[in-house]
């Protein structure tokens, strides 16, 4: 349903974040994106929803090209893309309700979301998301009043509401302890396999990666390097793509459950 | 053994350091003695004791019965004083939001020096000049207090609104902005929960000033209870300026209290 052809990415610097991307993703596939930090992870993430823009070549969402949108059909497009950031991105000083519904924002005429008047439906699906990720009880609390690991399902449960076809996560637990990570990447993907929506992650742990990933995508200086179903990937692999020897720093550790 | 060296919080001073600081330190001595030598320490002043007229001020009306029946004609005053003060917030609080967008470097970028100049302006206008210039166009009485406080306050509310524009996180306007909101949309759920406690802490603050600021400004005859007090000063009427004195101090400590215990609600 996502496809890249002959995808490259220049900043106006120079700097080529992405090199000739060809990839392929299927609906309901949960897509996890290894390589170093500068490799291009994120831009890889946020060419989808366009917050940055390929310079080259063609981006395939549902058939059409999205690197041809203008203002409108972004917004239309963003609404199908929901993003789950490194850090959260909450609103600390509103509730989590509010936070949640702010996603719902590309559903609703700007007068009604200013004057705060949602649809009764939307408030409940609200709820049901936070129920989802099983943070129901703290719906009226202020968001800066949560853990990280909470904060996090709070942009789950915000990404769910906006009712995407894809879900984009970019380092989603970056921030959190192991344990946390662990907890927060379990409800990620129950959640995306229950709506059968299409994930991509990014990732840096590469036992994180293996252990909750349908496929693997491995980048390097902008480029695919591997690109194959979970039960192919080794830590040759992985090796390969960091181009390096693994190394301790690599992997996270700490699932307990 | 060696002994080791003294350690000094401050930096050894080079040797010129040292001549610099005792030259500097001769010259600000000779201005101390010469001022010293040179002022006049006689008193100028009228034949009424000082402990007498600060009987009158401070003990009398509150023993007198007949200055405490008074109190609240100078209540009324007061009130009127703090209803100055709180429509000039009110107007500026609201004013003083597109100026501050407007000065905000994040917002506005290269523009921002336009709405900076305009409060950097106002802001060096002393508030009674205002009032004397309302009272000249508007006529005696406490609109022209409104007005002078409003355009005051706005210089101020202004830059301090700007500075809380300027520190906002942008990450969740991206966060609204990713899932399709408009730029209206990431404005409202983006960046407006972000400012408005710090905002309303600001004018609530604000308020706090301009109810002092305002008792002075019936100096001009801009309303409130300048006009009487600035009356009794020059009559020589002291009981009546210790009760009014007291009155002003009274409001001023409980709206201080008050504005202090929302305040820390707020942020």
């Amino acid at each position: 349903m996502i496809e890249f052809k002959n995808v490259s990415l220049t900043y106006p610097n120079g700097h080529q974040g992405l090199k000739n991307i060809n990839l392929k993703l299927n609906e309901g596939e949960f897509v996890v994106i290894v390589g170093m930090s500068g490799a291009g992870k994120s831009t890889l993430i946020r060419s989808i929803n366009r917050m940055v823009t390929p310079t080259e070549g063609e981006l395939l969402l549902g058939g059409e090209n999205i690197l041809k949108f203008k203002e409108k059909q972004l917004r239309k497009l963003r609404t199908e893309a929901g993003m789950i950031f490194q850090n959260y991105n909450l609103v600390k000083r509103m509730s989590v309700l509010r936070n949640v519904m702010a996603g719902r924002l590309g559903h609703t005429g700007t007068l009604r979301s200013m004057l705060g008047l949602f649809p009764q439906e939307d408030l409940q699906m609200a709820m049901d998301n936070l129920e989802r990720v099983g943070i129901k009880e703290k719906a009226y609390v202020r968001a800066d009043q949560l853990s990280g690991g909470q904060q996090q399902r709070v942009s789950i449960a915000r990404v769910l509401t906006q009712q995407p076809k894809v879900i984009l996560a970019d380092e989603p637990v970056a921030s959190l302890d192991p344990p946390t990570s662990h907890k927060v990447m379990k409800d990620l993907k129950r959640v995306s396999r229950e709506d059968n929506l299409t994930t991509l992650v990014n990732l840096h742990f590469i036992d994180m990666a293996q252990e909750y990933a349908d496929r693997i995508v491995g980048l390097r200086d902008g480029e695919i390097v591997f690109d194959g179903p979970i039960d192919k990937v080794t830590d040759k692999t992985f090796e390969e793509i960091y181009g390096r020897p693994i190394k301790e720093e690599d992997l996270l550790g700490g699932d307990e459950s | 053994m060696s002994e080791k060296p003294k350690v000094s919080l401050r930096m050894a001073m080079t040797k010129k350091q040292k001549t610099y600081f005792y030259i500097i330190m001769f010259i600000l001595s000779a201005l101390y003695i010469n001022a010293f030598f040179t002022t006049s320490f006689s008193v100028s002043g009228s034949a009424a004791s000082p402990l007498e007229t600060l009987r009158r001020i401070f003990i009398v009306p509150i023993t007198n019965m007949d200055y405490i029946v008074q109190f609240p004609v100078y209540i009324g005053y007061m009130l009127e004083t703090i209803a100055i003060a709180y429509a000039g917030v009110a107007v500026a609080t609201i004013l003083a939001i597109p100026v501050a967008f407007l000065a905000a470097r994040n917002i506005s970028h290269r523009f921002s020096y336009i709405g900076k100049s305009i409060l950097n302006a106002i802001r060096a206008i002393p508030e009674l000049i205002f009032a004397i210039i309302f009272v000249a166009a508007v006529g005696i009485g406490p609109y022209a207090g409104v007005l002078a406080i409003s355009i005051n306050s706005i210089g101020m509310l202004g830059k301090l609104y700007a500075e809380v524009i300027e520190s906002i996180d942008k990450s969740n306007i991206d966060a609204i902005k990713a899932s399709g909101g408009n730029r209206i949309q990431a404005m409202w759920y983006g960046v407006l929960p972000q400012v408005l406690p710090e905002f309303s802490s600001y004018s609530i603050y604000r308020f706090e000033i301009d109810v002092r600021a305002s008792t002075v400004l019936g100096i001009v005859g801009a309303g409130g209870i300048g006009a009487p007090l600035i009356l009794a000063t020059y009559q020589r009427n002291w009981e009546d300026v210790g009760m009014i004195l007291i009155v002003v101090v009274v409001f001023v400590s409980i709206i201080d209290l008050i504005s202090g215990k929302i305040r820390k609600k707020l942020v």
